[in-house]
């Protein structure tokens, strides 16, 4: 009876990475031949694929450059009964392998390495990549008649022989299982060195994926590999890496819900399962796996965890008469499963280190504003003054500042920098700064704005940013105000001798936009008892959740009800507060305002408040408030 | 490797193997001691399991230097078949004298 051909699923596998030197490389040519001996193969077959590796190994230390000199090369044997397939996956910068190579002459010193491998084995292909490029070479045999399992009968006269005969199948399956071992704890190993590798570095590499693919390809023999992750939409699949340039080419659009995915991998992705496929069995043109050849096959699985798809991942051979068996797939998807997990843990360290840094810059943003405003303000004989400051944003652009000159004077000034966020921050600081400085020499409201202008110019056009600024000399005696604006937003005021609230509107460009100007300045008298507000147009442009501005008639009504004798300017302040958040309502704040306030209360002493050591605590979104005492 | 001067015979035995690995320091011990001018150099490759490419390289290197002086024969005494079928193949039996005895 003919014992029936036992073929295994896949192939006995022995891989060995190696030092790149001569002797490593003969060493390793040695340990293959032992290995294809414990497979069975004749001696005389033997020399030949020792050979073959022999050459193959000495090109790939003998040709390594540079830093590739210090990288392991690869060399594979696989082994069925009917084909024996040798590999080795070199560093070098590769060359280009002729169809067939003509015998050397005799005479020659070189050449004999390729010609000897083309002549011993049936079909020898030069896979090229980028960094590495593997030789395969191939020798179909004769299939040996494996034995046939038998039942133990110790009466049969043939008894010995079946011993014999069941003791070297399990023997093979010894091997096999060992085989099976192996690729198991290599696999484990890979993933361990990427997670230390992960661990150790503070930046995460970008490739740490492809790492771990040539570990794969390396562990489940396969010849090409092309990973997909999902782009930011969610909408398409991008190639991340792929061991060869032209797999890499295509984009891969997802179907719409409920549509027909247009290529394997895309269906993958849809579906969240894996697939094999092979081209031999498929004719469609367009599918993009066709480019690993006519004869490819493989495995594409999907990169998921939880439910989320981070991409998919497509191994196989390009050789389907040789296809990856059940051990590898395993291996497939083990490696799919730790990509995905990796890949998403990444995700959510980068998140959280974004995080992190946005809390630190809020923190930040907060210590400018605490500069950028007074801690107190001066409070004069009979009058108060109160400030109250909003930002859209972190670090606002808007701010005042008031400075008395005596007792009975003092200058109040609002500016809007244009642009927000710290840039805008220094100059304001910049300018609070000037105007104390120049304070000293003029109490002159046009005088005061172009030296600001002057002193501001050069760098404000540099960046192309501009100031818009308003300067109010009060003088209480006289209760005579004296205004000047760089094309701020007008004046609100109780003016002498009438009952509504008076505005003034004065010409001037913003700080920044010429280099030499004049600031006219416009005077009047304060009527008893007297109100005054500067605010900036995030104030008065200001919407509620209907979309309209709050504008200057209404604050202008809102003014004349609220600044009643006996109120101080921080009760004014707070319903002002008050008045703007209601209208507001749940819209959301679009630029920064601030405001500035000085009502009449009555009889008092002159009083400057000195700076205090309260520190300002902000919230987004609530009204910011100085110490006015 | 063994390496004895018999007078006008150079014999070079125990070679286990000649391969990328031993073939420089191979051709270099044997040149070296070509300086005596032997009429003979026989190899004797009765203990040489494998030959690569490299080992070919180092024997062409001593044909090439003795090509020179007339009247030298270069032996190879008992190759393995294996090995004897790597000449034949990249056409260097015609190199060299092979003897089986």
């Amino acid at each position: 009876m003919a014992a029936p051909l036992l073929e295994p699923a896949r192939p006995a596998t022995l891989r060995l990475a190696f030092a790149p030197d001569l002797a490593s490389a003969r060493a390793v040519s040695v340990a293959i031949r032992t290995f294809l001996a414990e497979q069975g193969v004749a001696e005389k077959e033997l020399f030949s694929y020792e050979l073959c590796i022999s050459e193959a190994s000495n090109n790939a230390v003998e040709y390594a450059e540079g830093y590739a000199r210090n990288l392991r090369p690869v060399a594979e044997a696989l082994f069925t009964p009917s084909q024996i397939e040798l590999r080795v996956t070199d560093h070098t910068a590769g060359f280009d392998l002729p169809e067939k190579i003509a015998a050397p002459s005799p005479l020659t010193d070189r050449g004999r390495g390729l010609f000897l491998i083309q002549s011993v084995m049936d079909e020898v292909r030069y896979l090229r990549g980028t960094k590495e490029n593997t030789l395969v070479m191939r020798k179909k045999r004769r299939a040996v008649p494996a034995p046939a399992a038998v039942t133990l009968d110790p009466f049969n006269p043939q008894s010995v022989e079946k011993y014999s005969q069941q003791l070297s199948e399990s023997s093979a399956q010894m091997a096999r299982m060992a085989e099976e071992l192996k690729l198991r704890s290599e696999t484990l190993s890979s993933v361990f060195r990427c997670c230390a590798e992960l661990g150790r570095i503070d930046k995460v590499s970008a490739s740490f994926e492809k790492r771990l693919l040539v570990d794969l390809v390396h562990l489940t023999s396969a010849d090409w590999y092309v990973l997909r992750t999902l782009s930011a939409d969610g909408r398409r699949l991008l190639v991340t890496a792929a061991s060869e340039h032209d797999l890499a080419s295509k984009v891969i659009d997802l179907p719409e819900a409920g549509g027909t995915p247009a290529s394997i991998e895309a269906s993958v992705a849809a579906s969240l399962k894996a697939a094999r496929f092979d081209n031999r069995e498929s004719s469609d043109p367009h599918e993009p796996l066709r480019t690993v050849g006519p004869g490819g096959a493989g495995l594409v699985c999907p990169l998921h965890f939880g439910g989320t798809l981070v991409g998919t991942i497509a191994v196989g051979r390009r050789n389907g008469d040789f296809p990856l068996g059940r051990l590898q797939d395993e291996v497939i998807h083990a490696f799919a499963e730790f990509l995905a997990i990796q890949t998403l843990n990444l995700r959510r360290q980068k998140d959280e280190v974004r995080n992190l840094v946005v809390a630190r810059e809020l923190e930040i943003a907060q210590t400018i504003q605490q500069l950028l405003l007074p801690r107190t303000l001066p409070q004069l004989s009979g009058f108060s003054v109160a400030g109250g400051w909003q930002s859209a944003r972190e670090v606002g652009g808007d701010f005042y500042d008031a400075i008395a000159l005596d007792d009975q004077s003092l200058l109040l000034m609002i500016a809007d920098v244009m642009g927000k966020g710290v840039p805008a921050a220094l100059f304001a600081t910049t300018m609070r700064g000037l105007l104390l400085g120049l304070a000293a020499q003029s109490s002159d409201p046009s005088q005061l704005m172009g030296g600001l202008n002057r002193l501001l110019y050069k760098e404000l056009s540099s960046v192309s940013m501009f100031i818009t600024a308003q300067i109010v000399h009060v003088d209480l005696k006289t209760r005579k105000l004296t205004a000047a604006s760089a094309g701020h937003c007008p004046l609100h005021f109780v003016q002498q001798g009438r009952r509504s609230i008076s505005t003034m509107q004065i010409k001037g460009l913003p700080l920044g936009v010429m280099p030499d100007t004049e600031y006219p300045h416009m005077t009047a008298l304060m009527g008893t008892p007297a109100a005054l507000l500067l605010y900036t147009d995030g104030l008065t442009d200001r919407r509620n959740p209907a979309g309209k501005t709050y504008g200057q008639t209404r604050l202008k009504t809102w003014l004349r009800l609220n600044a009643i004798p006996g109120r101080s300017a921080t009760e004014v302040r707070d319903l002002l507060a008050t008045e703007l958040n209601r209208f507001r309502g749940d819209a959301d704040m679009s630029d920064d305002q601030a405001f500035l306030i000085l009502v009449e209360e009555g009889a008092g002493v002159a009083r400057i408040v000195p700076a205090g050591r309260r520190r300002v605590r902000l919230r987004r979104g609530a009204f910011l408030f100085p110490t006015t005492a | 490797m063994k390496i004895e001067n018999q007078g006008e015979c150079l014999s070079i035995s125990d070679i286990p193997e000649l391969t990328a690995q031993n073939s420089a320091s191979f051709r270099d011990e044997v040149q070296a001691a070509l300086g005596a001018s032997p009429g003979l150099i026989e190899i004797n490759l009765s203990k040489t399991r494998f030959m690569d490419s490299s080992g070919l390289g180092a024997l062409f290197a001593l044909y090439r230097a003795t090509a020179q002086r007339p009247g030298v024969i270069l032996r190879l005494l008992n190759p393995v078949p294996e090995i004897e079928q790597l000449l034949e193949l990249t056409q260097m039996q015609q190199l060299f004298e092979i003897v089986r005895r």
